[in-house]
């Protein structure tokens, strides 16, 4: 009998096996399951931003009472376009909706990891949708120059317009006792006077970390110049004369307008200038103009007004609009377009343009109580011109090669124009490896 | 016959166990390196030699790759700042680490205390670091701001200006990484033997003879240890400049553990990215090899 207790190597490996899968099993069966969705579940991915608060407070809830379970995840914005491109691309299916910024677009579309919201059943041709927002959702675009390889394909509706932010003015009324100034140079001027008077410190900030934010401030600048980025074959323009004397301006006299440490500040920079009151103007999307009339959040409630971005030329601003694709890895794709088409339809939109946030179909902008003064002037905008930035799926690149460009002049305090030429000239190089010409 | 079979069965068996056990034992550690180690790095290796477009493999193209890294500024310019960085920063943590060690190896009242603190920075997540110094350095709101207005001065810039932008990035990965000097240093001092040291006292060796010809002639290869791995982790140093800095101003403090994040992730350029850090590697590789190559020489000699 003493054989059969013996410890023997096979009877360490068989119950070693054993073991091992005992455990597994147990460990499998164990695990507890994910409760059952309280509704139709949809995974949203969202950056930071305070233009989706109205969303989040209100639309959400909203959302609920519809029967959809919403997961709303957030990140910060400087990682998620490469987090949500690697979810899409690897098939992760981590998400449900990406609430991309829209110059992103171009990316997901050249990799084709969009579902086809327009099979889905999501009408692009409704004449409610504000033109140049739906027109954004397209891959390839619609109008305008395409990139190679995508000359002849049939665009495709792979995003839908979540929340219609673009570039607004935001200005201190006690400093600009007339109205929203028109143009740049009233900018300065009255601003000067404001801070004469001890009303504020500085008569403008902005964003000046290179990269996408320093390219932010600058654009409607360059654009209220006149300038142009690219031509219709991908060449890089924008450092044409107007493009320069822009970048001249922006380094220089706005530099010089502007807090002394503006080369590092972003937007929880520049929001704190304009939102303490030591700043006179600022040009800025919805996040921070939301917070303008809440005493809670500024120290200068009732004496921001908005208006139109002033002009040299043209009063232009920049369109940075959220705009929602659903990754054909999405674990509850069905549930995400009944979302969308529930959530753009014109009620739904009205409803958002009470909650106080900027609609993407034009019915929403005309109803009777909007939740905030910034809608009926983003309308103004709107009208007066806002342009979204180049639908290359290289934009990133770009933008970060004319950013570091920009940044340095911006440090020097001039030499824009020269910054300009630089950035063209690494642009140009750039592109002819990616095969642009 | 039958029991003879079955005895022949059975030894067999344990001779064929007995032979395949050790690889059976092999087998877990073995696939799991060769799952996390080998296949990612030949993957990477693999898409070094690719182009990629939007994210996917589009064709072959050799060491196109590498070679288009040496005629690429913004590469040339962030290995640069990146060797400006390890130099500084290394050269700084060994000689304060090294005072340290020293400083603690002394026995006094409170001394265990003291080490303890003196670890903390290595401790503390390198992104709760950074944005610790990121509200000390901000020109609006920060720490050394506040200071230069109480005392009459104007807006400490550091982000904003290139120089003290870096500055501020050696600053910071000092006061982190020091600790990890002083560790291993610490160590290696309680190690050595007592007796040249009595002995050089009973001499009548002053305090400097003693370190100048003992002391650091015995730490040398502990020394080198610590730079050779120390150098190796801050040529990967990339959390503490993506919250502090992303790279700014300009291109001031863009380490290639950076360029190469955007590269890949950013513009989806995987494959120049995988060059980008196999050279990288190759060449943390080579200054390790070097430093090993030449303690062994010193000690030779």
């Amino acid at each position: 009998m003493m054989h059969s207790s013996r410890l023997t190597r096979r009877s360490v490996i068989k119950g070693g096996l054993g073991l091992a899968l005992a455990t597994t099993a147990l460990t499998t069966l164990g695990l507890p399951m994910p409760a059952r969705a309280a509704g139709k579940k949809v995974i949203i991915g969202a950056f930071a931003d305070g233009g989706l608060t109205p969303f989040k407070q209100k639309i959400i809830p909203l959302a609920k009472e519809q029967g959809f379970d919403i997961e709303f995840l957030e990140d910060e914005y400087g990682v998620t376009l490469e987090k949500w491109f690697a979810d899409a691309q690897s098939g992760a299916g981590q998400y449900d909706l990406y609430l991309l910024d829209d110059p992103w677009v171009p990316q997901f579309g050249a990799a084709n990891v969009l579902e086809d919201l327009g099979a889905g059943g999501i009408d692009g041709t409704d004449k409610d949708w504000i033109g140049s927002m739906i027109d954004m959702g397209y891959w390839p675009p619609q109008k305008g120059p395409r990139v190679k390889g995508f000359e002849d394909a049939k665009p495709t509706l792979i995003c839908v317009p979540f929340v219609g932010d673009l570039q607004t003015l935001t200005y201190r009324n006690d400093v600009f006792t007339d109205g929203a100034p028109k143009t740049w140079d009233d900018v300065i001027a009255k601003g000067k006077e404001g801070v004469a008077a001890g009303k504020i410190k500085y008569p403008v900030v902005f964003r000046g970390v290179s990269g996408n934010p320093i390219v932010t401030s600058w654009y409607p600048v360059f654009l209220s110049f006149g300038g142009s980025f690219f031509d219709d074959k991908w060449n890089p323009i924008f450092n044409s004369a107007e493009g320069k004397a822009s970048a001249d301006f922006f380094v220089g006299t706005m530099k010089q307008n502007a807090p002394s440490g503006v080369v590092e500040f972003d937007s929880d920079q520049e929001g704190a200038a304009i939102l303490g009151g030591d700043a006179g103007a600022i040009i800025q999307y919805s996040g921070n103009a939301l917070k303008a009339d809440d005493p809670a959040q500024t120290k200068v409630a009732g004496k921001l007004d908005f208006g139109v971005v002033p002009k040299q030329q043209s009063a232009i601003a920049q369109m940075g609009i959220f705009i929602a694709g659903v990754p054909k890895s999405a674990p509850n794709k069905a549930n995400s377009i009944e979302f969308l088409k529930w959530y753009v339809s014109a009620e739904t939109q009205a409803k958002l343009s009470e909650a106080g946030s900027i609609p993407v179909k034009r019915s929403a902008f005309g109803i009777a109580k909007p939740g905030n003064r910034l809608i009926p002037v983003a309308l103004q905008q709107l009208d007066a011109g806002a342009l979204p930035r180049p639908r290359t799926p290289d934009w990133a690149k770009v933008e970060e090669l004319l950013g570091i460009e920009l940044n340095k002049a911006l440090q020097a305090g001039s030499g824009g124009g020269a910054a300009l030429d630089t950035a063209a000239k690494q642009v140009k190089d750039y592109l002819t490896t990616a095969g642009y010409y | 016959m039958q029991r003879a079979a079955r005895a022949r069965k059975y030894r067999l068996q344990g001779a064929g166990l007995d032979l395949a056990l050790p690889y059976l034992m092999l087998a877990p550690g073995l696939t799991i390196v060769l799952g996390v180690l080998v296949y990612p790095l030949w993957d990477g290796l693999r898409a070094s030699t690719r182009a990629y477009r939007y994210g996917s493999p589009v064709a072959d193209v050799g060491f196109q790759n590498y070679v288009h890294l040496w005629s690429d500024g913004q590469f040339l310019n962030s290995l640069w700042v990146t060797v400006k960085f390890v130099a500084l920063s290394v050269s700084f943590e060994a000689v304060l680490g090294f005072a340290l060690a020293l400083f603690c190896l002394r026995e006094f009242q409170g001394i265990r205390l003291l080490r303890t603190v003196l670890i903390i920075p290595m401790v503390i997540t390198p992104v709760v670091v950074a944005i610790v110094f990121r509200l000390i350095y901000a020109s609006d709101a920060g720490m050394l701001t506040a200071l230069s207005e109480a005392m009459g001065g104007g807006e400490a810039q550091i982000l904003g200006n290139p120089l003290n932008a870096f500055i501020g990035l050696v600053v910071l990965d000092v006061w982190e990484w020091t600790p990890l000097m002083f560790l291993i240093l610490l160590a290696g001092l309680q190690s050595l033997p007592h007796e040249p040291f009595e002995a050089a006292r009973v001499d009548g060796a002053g305090a400097w003879r003693v370190f100048a010809d003992l002391t650091f002639p015995m730490m040398r290869p502990v020394l080198a240890v610590a730079i050779v791995l120390r150098t190796i982790d801050a040529f990967g140093t990339f959390d503490q400049v993506f919250v502090l800095t992303r790279g700014g101003p300009g291109e001031a403090t863009r380490l290639v553990s950076i360029y190469g994040y955007d590269t890949a992730f950013k513009f989806q350029q995987t494959g120049y990215a995988a060059a980008l850090f196999v050279t990288i590697g190759l060449v943390v590789l080579a200054l390790a090899f070097s430093a090993i190559r030449l303690l062994r020489r010193v000690d030779a000699s």
